[in-house]
């Protein structure tokens, strides 16, 4: 028997795509490697009773269309608004902190600096039209300069969008987007400390540092789907990344979709330069008219299809892609929440560690000359604050991520990895926040350290990148996953792609597992 | 004060791009004064015997971007233009090896071969490819960048012809401008190279003028922007100028002068002169007033707006656009009188590959170090040089059996925490001489003399905006329709007869003359009277 469709792994876009297609009234199998549904998504007990999202730092920006056509609230997704978004700590203690409401932000800003408190609310608001128009550019496929002229229809839909902006917005885009994040902030604000947060939020995704090109992009990027100002905190489902897996497991199946786990996958077999079916590990085959695989291109095509098919050129690409994930995972089991000195409210969203930009380009430097940052960028949740579901009551789960971790071997003379380094940088990175937060020591119970090398051999993730290539302006748009393979498609026929390797890339969204889906059942369709 | 007669135009700074604008305009008929602040004239393009009987081209020192056009429009070699090609190129490595290339591409196959036998075929494809680029991106060095923000139907057709041309290039060759406009030097090379003794001399023309190091975006573009180059219909070729940089420019004033333009030096022009929302000439610094209809500034970005004229007078949001753009002048330079030839551990003795250009770019690693000094507001301790000793092509430039070498070097940032005074600028000269010696040990004693650059000094003596080589940086966000504003990157101004030439204005940077060409051909399609 054979499905109309097969879908490799079972992440939040491969959900997305599966509940997709069977939506569109096909037959759908999902075959999930690990024991359960989710793949590197799914939630972990770190300690009975502690629920840990490995890698991703939260429910990213679901795409409005996918929540809607999938009815996720049906199945149990439950957002969550942590307030305030974003607590940058202090090297004198206390925090400077972000909310959902912009004159409240305004007015902690102006205890730091009153010329920047002036300048707060026009810069969220621009950086705000500016992502809005970034998310127009995420909910549809990526046109394509040099395919065929409807592709670029789309172009001119945009570009009224753009004009839309105003003369000065319009160009202050058109600058922005190429620019440093370092010149953004250092043009708009003079207080350290708030440069060094949103300098630090400027590089997630980016092995570079605030001084790179295209990082005010990447801070653009990471704002899409936020309200006004929440830099640093995107969607949070209840029961975190895990939740919404749920609730997308929920979907998929109620749509018919099987799901299968404990299902490796070791060939995908091609007959005349198209894909038939896959063979698993257990021996057995199973075929469909489409695949489509979330696994990330090179593996894919590379390890799965096979260089056979392809054009050396093509293979040259996928062999380019840059996968710097960059950063480690320290998970924490706490018996009480981190008391932060200064701080009167509990720091229900993000947390950052990073007090100038000089800071996190130092942490950087350390990384490019292959070492682990002496003094790391971390980036803390402790979604337990605002999630009871999390962990035992009383008790808490916090996620810490340490910047910079040397990731390829090319980029540096000594590799990085094993357990005594990613120990030492844990032990760091928590001597750091106690300094801030003393209780914090006494209060682990549990721990757990992921290196960029761990996240590639547990979870797929070529180079510990959850964002299965680096967010640098080369690899964005057309240039995603392949130059000039932007559609989904494959030069083997019946495969295509998702995933967040793909456009739009940078977080959750549903969007590349729905675009995808669209792709797939365009060219069903076309086949009758 | 004296009122002068009326010019039809007047272009402040004898810059090459000044000179070129003012060429065009005199060939066109038009009545042209050049003004100079320095005795001599050139900008930054300047011959000058700074130690008697040892001529330097005291801060530019290669060319290669000039345009064929302009050289032939303006017959340059009939005023004395004599370009020698630089045929190799020579990196000592900090292991006793070194990395050439020659001017015989055999040779050069069989030295690459010898550090990497895929790097010595890949070398040929990317060599193709990279003309292919540079072929891609010159007519946009001639075409005045379109206002994307105007929905006039001229633009809307500009903008329309831009996008066609891309897409004419085709599939393959436009994803690869993509990845040379966005990408880091070395990321780019790292997909064609694996030597990394090759990956960094590519790459280290990647970071020229900039305050980047080879591992940020952005510096791809750079290293495409050096490759645009060509004398004679050879791409990629890097010359030296008979008689050094000042021949470019005395060959270009020579030229404006036949056809009729007047070049007046030790003129420096305190601001220019605005009589109802036009220009009408020049206020010296003597309190000479000088009328024209039409006044051009060669100068910076800074100076054109915020100084030269009032910036009260212009639009807040160009005031606002050009107090951000960004100069971060990040080179220096040392001029050395040699008493002898250097001679270089890895080659030893008085061969070929001392007329050419030398680099000090032994990795990658080492150019990031280098940068992460500037970052933080230091000139490095160990630093990129890229070298060339003019006296081995142009025997005139020193004394008999003695020689004068140009040592260009990164990272000397003008914002050195402290500043530079005599003490840190010695300080800078004796890292690159400490360097230097590590590969040419006779290097110290054969120092004659020794003139030592900062980009303070850059700017105090050619008036560039801290120091910076190319009038603001060659970054993404300071390119085309952004340089050196947006709306006002056509060489025209809010004020109306006044007009910019230098290279802060597309295309900008280098030896290139294409800003005061375009710049010329704005003036002469608004009627330039």
């Amino acid at each position: 028997m054979r499905y109309d469709a097969i879908v490799l792994g079972s992440g939040p876009e491969e959900l997305v795509g599966a509940a997709s297609l069977a939506g569109g009234g096909r037959r759908v199998l999902v075959l999930e490697a690990g024991p359960e549904i989710g793949g590197a998504a799914a939630a972990e007990e770190l300690l009975p009773g502690f629920r840990v999202d490995p890698v991703h730092a939260d429910a990213g920006f679901l795409d409005p269309r996918v929540l809607r056509d999938l009815e996720l609230d049906r199945y149990g997704l439950a957002l969550l608004a942590p307030d305030p978004v974003l607590a940058a700590l202090a090297e004198e203690g206390g925090a400077l902190t972000f909310w959902r409401d912009p004159a409240r932000t305004r007015v902690a800003i102006a205890d730091r600096s009153a010329r920047d408190a002036g300048r707060w609310e026009a810069f969220a608001e621009r950086m705000e039209a500016f992502a809005r128009i970034l998310e127009e550019v995420a909910g549809r496929p990526a046109p394509r300069p040099a395919g065929p002229l409807r592709e670029l229809a789309p172009f001119l839909g945009l570009g009224r969008r753009v004009r839309a902006l105003g003369r000065s917005d319009m160009t202050e885009l058109f600058r922005v987007l190429p620019l440093p994040a370092y010149d953004l902030l250092e043009d708009t604000f003079e207080d350290a400390l708030l440069k060094g947060a949103l300098g630090a939020l400027s590089v997630r995704g980016l092995f570079q540092g605030p001084r790179a090109q295209g990082t005010a992009l990447a801070l653009l990027h990471h704002l899409v789907g936020s309200p006004t100002g929440c830099f640093g905190t995107r969607t949070v489902v209840r029961g975190g990344v895990g939740g919404l897996i749920e609730a997308l497991d929920g979907a998929a199946r109620a749509r018919g979709v099987e799901l299968r786990v404990d299902s490796k996958v070791e060939r995908i077999e091609i007959e005349r330069g198209r894909a038939v079916s896959l063979r698993l590990a257990d021996g057995s085959g199973v075929a469909a008219h489409a695949i489509l695989s979330g696994m990330g291109a090179a593996r894919t095509l590379l390890d799965l299809a096979g260089p056979t098919w392809l054009d050396p050129d093509f293979v040259h690409a996928l062999r380019q892609i840059r996968c710097r994930g960059g950063f480690a995972r320290i998970h924490l089991a706490l018996s009480e929440a981190p008391r932060f000195k200064g701080l009167a409210e509990p720091a229900a969203g993000t947390i950052v560690l990073a007090p100038s930009l000089d800071y996190v380009e130092r942490a950087f430097d350390n990384a490019k000359h292959g070492e682990a940052s002496e003094r790391p960028v971390l980036e803390a949740r402790i979604p337990s604050l605002a999630d009871t579901t999390l962990a035992p009551a009383g008790r808490h789960v916090m996620s810490v991520d340490a910047r910079f971790v040397p990731v390829d071997g090319r980029d540096s003379s000594a590799g990085f990895a094993g357990a005594t380094a990613g120990d030492a940088l844990a032990d760091r990175a928590v001597a750091l926040i106690a300094e801030r937060a003393p209780n914090l020591p006494g209060a682990i119970l549990g721990r757990k350290v992921l290196l960029p090398a761990d996240m590639e051999t547990r979870y797929g993730l070529d180079g510990g990148d959850p964002y299965q290539g680096e967010l640098a302006l080369d690899q964005l748009l057309f240039m995603r996953p392949v130059p000039g393979w932007s559609n989904y498609r494959t030069p083997i026929q019946g495969l295509y792609l998702c995933g967040n390797g793909t456009h739009p890339a940078g977080a959750i969204t549903g969007a590349s597992g729905r675009l995808a889906a669209g792709a797939v059942l365009a060219d069903l369709e076309g086949h009758g | 004060m004296q009122i002068a007669r009326v010019w039809d135009a007047i272009v402040i700074g004898g810059g090459h791009n000044g000179l070129v604008c003012a060429a065009y305009l005199a060939r066109a008929g038009r009545k042209v004064l050049v003004l100079e602040r320095r005795p001599i004239l050139g900008g930054a393009a300047v011959t000058e015997e700074i130690f008697p009987g040892f001529k330097f081209s005291v801060f530019s020192y290669v060319v290669s971007l000039l345009r064929p056009e302009i050289i032939r429009d303006l017959d340059l070699p009939g005023h004395g233009l004599h370009i020698v090609p630089l045929e190799s190129t020579f990196n000592p490595l900090p292991d006793g090896d070194y990395l050439a290339t020659w001017a015989d591409s055999e040779e050069t196959r069989r030295e690459l071969y010898r550090h990497s036998p895929r790097d010595a075929d890949a070398m040929q494809e990317f060599g193709r490819l990279m003309q292919r680029m540079a072929m891609a991106v010159k007519p946009l060095l001639a075409t005045e960048p379109p206002d994307p923000a105007s929905l006039h139907p001229r633009e809307l057709l500009a903008m329309g012809r831009i996008g066609k041309h891309f897409r004419d290039l085709g599939e393959r060759d436009l994803h690869a401008l993509v990845k040379l406009m966005t990408m880091s030097s070395a990321d780019y090379l790292r997909e064609w190279f694996e030597s990394e003794a090759l990956v960094a001399a590519k790459s280290a023309s990647g970071i020229i003028g900039t305050f980047l190091g080879p591992r940020s975006p952005g510096t791809a573009y750079v290293l495409l922007h050096h490759y645009m180059g060509e004398i004679d219909g050879v791409f990629r070729a890097w010359g030296f100028a008979r008689g050094g940089t000042g021949a470019v420019s005395e060959s270009i004033a020579s030229a404006a002068r036949g056809f009729g333009a007047e070049i007046r030096t030790d003129a420096a022009v305190a601001s220019v002169i605005v009589k109802g929302g036009r220009a009408a000439g020049v206020a010296l610094e003597s309190g000479e007033e000088l009328r024209a209809r039409t006044v051009i500034s060669g100068l910076d970005p800074r100076r054109t707006f915020l100084e030269l004229v009032e910036p009260a007078d212009l639009p807040s949001d160009l005031v606002a656009a050009v107090e951000r753009f960004r100069f971060r002048g990040s080179s220096g330079k040392v001029n050395l009188a040699l008493s002898e030839l250097p001679d270089f551990s890895a080659l030893p003795g008085a061969g070929p590959h001392l007329k050419g250009a030398i680099a000090i770019a032994p990795s990658v690693d080492y150019l990031e170090r280098a940068y992460d000094d500037a970052k933080y507001g230091d000139f490095s301790r160990r630093p990129f040089m890229d070298i060339v000793i003019p006296s081995m092509i142009d025997p005139t430039m020193a004394p008999p059996g003695k020689h004068v070498m140009s040592i260009f070097v990164q990272y000397a940032p003008y914002a050195r925490t402290g500043g530079w005074d005599d003490r840190s600028r010695e300080a800078f000269g004796d890292a690159v001489v400490d360097t230097l010696a590590e590969y040419a040990p006779n290097i110290r004693s054969a120092i004659l003399h020794r003139q030592v650059i900062t980009p303070a000094d850059i700017e105090a003596v050619t008036g560039l905006s801290e120091g910076n080589i190319f009038q603001g940086e060659l970054a993404l966000s300071q390119l085309f329709f952004l340089r050196p504003a947006p709306q006002w990157a056509d060489h025209r101004t809010p004020v109306g007869g006044y007009y910019q030439c230098g290279s802060g204005t597309h295309p900008g940077g280098g030896i290139m003359g294409a800003s005061g060409h375009l710049a010329a051909k704005a003036i002469l399609a608004d009627g330039g009277r």
